[in-house]
């Protein structure tokens, strides 16, 4: 009966949370089935032993963490492959994804420059974004190609008198040339985000800058990139996801073996490895695990390098 | 806009295809066994074939087969080769529809690296009990390194129970490779291949004196005289073999012990020996540096006319179906090659057709098997037109003993008498089910010792950790 009487004073604190619930619902739900339960089940997976042995199957049956200590055994020769492996990917997307960003921030800031107006903006954006439609693995396939030891560039190597260099048989031509052709892929995705970022700057901030008497240097340094960052961290974040997650392209240009010496093999393909011949669904488990936390520690650096230190000057 | 349009255009797209495909699939699985006796009865073609099969199948086994053929006969390959003899000399086949006795025929062909058509096929068959008539397995080819995964496994059926059983014309070791532990057979070879050297006429006049077959074995029939010939052929400005692995085979099948013993690798001391030839052709140039493999271009660009390798080692399908370099009309050197057994005898590869266990086709399975090892005008068509060196003795002989008989691309030799010389040498012995990929993986990871990238060591352990990723039941050194 009081429940009447208080009524009118609920009413005064109206409250639109669930509103608010129902409208992120949507997201929570696809994140919860898309993303949660796949993300406990890949971890839940990990501690059982679960594959097939020819055509019969062994387990599941539960070993805690063996798995995981599996991984962090080092072979008999002293080498850690799981670090190896993720030192491999993080080499390599470094190597890519530092031109990446180098260059499309250039090429972004020359296309949105006042000054220039370069002309026919929508036909270099069209050619600059291309590469990214044709499919990683058709890439791989081409440089392959090129490269092999009968290829056209050791063509041009041999009827200039030298012997056939085999670019695949060593570490750091075979890794700059999957690092050359991830960048090649991606650098045009960049520069389109950063070309968006940049033309969401107010534009009176660069006349502003421009009648203080700024050159350009000072206006990219102080202006652009400053007012930028958002938008960089996004594209770094983004970049290096994509980066752990390199997969297609060393694994069609060494065949899988990540060839000279493991120094191209990536996490991913480790985990193709596992899951390929024997639906090793244990270790698969737990090389996603760890390359779910090796993203996750990474993305958190990048976030706290870069976010602007309010606090800190408030103090 | 536009994008909104397109991107929603995709997604139907898409969504329909899907939906199309699951349109296909669902109203064959249920209608799939009446409409297998229609075609059966209305198809006049089909009728007669179908009803001798159907009385012969019933009469000889109890399988469920022959009464409700399915509609889809699916094979399994991983290459185009026994799709092509199919296609051009199966008794019954129609060319034009695509059909076998009215029975539409499926191939499903995946590439045999890095395991990837077991792979397929293993999933394929784990979902045959349950799949769709239509989709069901019939008949997969296997080959020697993995013939034993399938052969002792319930997913591959006693052929005796279709009516198929083991004739005298077969080759010993094809029956035994097709064998299960207890001895019950499940499938059928159609080739039997002995493995030969095979040399270039020319290069082997100039750096042996002679090409012809007996001098030119009497020059290279141990590994002490290829190993000498290696270094005059050298010293002639000529390659012994160009690739690294091209004579692995001739080693490894000559192993007095298994990959995997008691779920335990160990690598065959033959394995070793040939790894250790290998390293001291490379460091003294008698093999191409840049160190192909068996498939690679680098390879088979050594079969034109300009080529300078000397020897290849393969069986009759190599130099049928894989030495389309040499064949090539215009670059090609036809006619100036020649096979001798060479340093040790041994078999390369072979093609087994298995039944699946499941196989709604039951009877075309076992008249397809019969077809290509006991039908002597198949047999004969193999031999003349496609060089191929068969599973049946009595065709093989009669090719063998006829003086005028011979290949063109061996200029003339009568390659079917020097295969037949060299069944009885054949061993198929220590086999496991991991043989593919531990001798692929082998000669991948070797190869970066060879090449003198890595210390042996090292290369080992990389090829031990591919192992551990691959078979998890192995346990390496």
């Amino acid at each position: 009966m009081s429940s009447t009487t208080n009524a009118p004073v609920k009413h005064k604190s109206i409250s639109y949370a669930g509103w608010g619930y129902f409208f992120i619902a949507p997201f929570v739900i696809v994140y919860v089935l898309c993303s949660l339960i796949p993300l406990l089940s890949t971890f839940y997976n990990s501690l059982f032993e679960n594959y097939m042995d020819g055509l019969k199957q062994v387990g599941p049956n539960f070993i805690g963490l063996d798995n995981f200590v599996t991984l962090f055994t080092p072979r008999a020769d002293g080498r850690l492959e799981i670090l190896n492996y993720t030192g491999n990917t993080m080499i390599m997307w470094i190597m890519g994804a530092v031109p990446q960003i180098v260059f499309a921030l250039l090429l972004a800031v020359i296309f949105t420059s006042e000054r220039m107006k370069i002309k026919g903006q929508g036909f270099f954006k069209t050619v600059i974004y291309m590469p990214n439609l044709i499919m990683a693995s058709a890439f791989a396939m081409l440089f392959f190609q090129i490269f092999s030891s009968v290829g056209p560039i050791n063509q041009i190597i041999m009827s200039g008198g030298g012997s056939a260099y085999l670019f695949f048989d060593n570490e750091w031509s075979a890794r700059s040339i999957i690092a050359f052709i991830n960048f090649l892929m991606w650098f045009g995705n960049t520069t389109i985000l950063l070309m968006a970022g940049i033309m969401g700057i107010d534009q009176s901030l660069f006349e502003a800058a421009s009648i203080d008497g700024a050159n350009s240097t000072q206006v990219f340094f102080k202006i652009t990139i400053p007012l930028l960052m958002p938008i960089i961290i996004y594209v770094v974040i983004t970049a290096l996801i994509g980066g752990l997650q390199m997969f297609d392209v060393p694994q069609i240009i060494t065949a899988g073996r990540g060839a000279p010496n493991n120094t191209t093999k990536t996490l991913v393909m480790a985990l193709n490895s596992y899951i390929g011949t024997s639906k090793n669904y244990g270790m698969a488990g737990a090389v996603s695990f760890i390359l779910f936390v090796v993203t996750g520690i990474l993305s958190f650096i990048v976030f706290r390098s870069t976010e602007p230190k309010k606090e800190g000057k408030k103090k | 806009m536009k994008k909104r349009i397109t991107s929603a255009l995709l997604a139907s797209a898409v969504i329909l295809s899907v939906a199309g495909c699951g349109g296909n699939t669902t109203p064959a699985s249920t209608t799939a066994a009446p409409a297998a006796t229609d075609a059966a009865a209305t198809e006049a073609a089909a009728t007669e074939a179908a009803a001798t099969e159907a009385a012969a199948a019933d009469t000889e086994a109890a399988a469920p087969a022959a009464a409700d053929e399915g509609d889809t006969f699916n094979i399994y390959a991983w290459n185009e080769e026994f799709k092509g003899f199919f296609e051009k000399y199966m008794p019954g086949y129609d060319a034009s529809a695509q059909t076998l006795d009215g029975v539409k025929v499926v191939w499903t062909i995946n590439p045999s690296d890095d395991g990837v058509y077991q792979d397929k096929l293993d999933q394929a068959l784990q979902a045959n009990a349950s799949a769709s008539a239509a989709d069901k397995v019939d008949m997969f080819l296997a080959e020697a390194d993995y013939i034993l995964k399938y052969t002792d496994s319930d997913y591959t059926m006693d052929i005796a129970n279709l009516g198929v059983n083991q004739v005298d014309t077969e080759y010993q070791y094809t029956v035994s490779a097709a064998s299960d532990s207890n001895g019950k057979i499940k499938g059928v070879s159609f080739q039997c291949c002995p493995s030969a050297l095979i040399y270039r006429r020319s290069i082997a006049k100039d750096v042996l004196g002679t090409d012809d077959p007996a001098e030119v074995q009497a020059q290279l029939d141990s590994w002490d005289k290829y190993e000498a010939v290696a270094k005059t052929a050298k010293d002639k400005g000529y390659y012994i073999q160009s690739s690294f692995a091209d004579n692995y085979r001739v080693f490894s099948n000559n192993a007095d012990s298994a990959w995997v013993t008691g779920g335990q690798l160990t690598i065959p001391a033959v394995v070793d020996q040939w790894t250790e030839q290998m390293k001291s052709f490379y460091d003294n140039g008698y093999i191409l540096d840049t160190l192909p493999g068996v498939w690679d271009d680098g390879k088979t660009a050594e079969m034109f006319a300009t080529g300078k390798t000397m020897c290849f080692f393969g069986p009759a399908w190599y130099f049928n179906f894989c030495m389309g370099n040499a064949q090539d009309p215009d670059k090609g050197c036809y006619g100036d090659w020649a096979i001798c057994e060479g340093p040790m005898a041994h078999f390369w590869g072979g093609t087994w057709m298995l039944a699946a266990t499941g196989t709604d086709n039951g009877s075309l399975v076992a008249k397809v098997m019969k077809a290509f090892t006991e039908d002597e005008t198949v047999c004969e068509n193999l031999i003349k037109n496609e060089g191929q060196f068969t599973n049946n003795k009595t065709v093989n002989e009669k090719f063998a003993n006829d003086p005028d008989f011979g290949n063109a691309f061996l200029g003339n030799q009568n390659d079917t008498a020097v295969f037949c010389g060299m069944t009885d040498n054949i061993k198929f012995q220590n086999n496991t089910i991991y043989d593919q990929l531990c001798n692929e993986g082998y000669q991948d990871y070797i190869k970066q010792y060879i090449s003198g990238a890595v210390d042996k060591d090292t290369a080992l352990q990389n090829f031990y950790g591919y192992i551990n990723e691959k078979y998890p039941a192995v346990q390496t050194p």
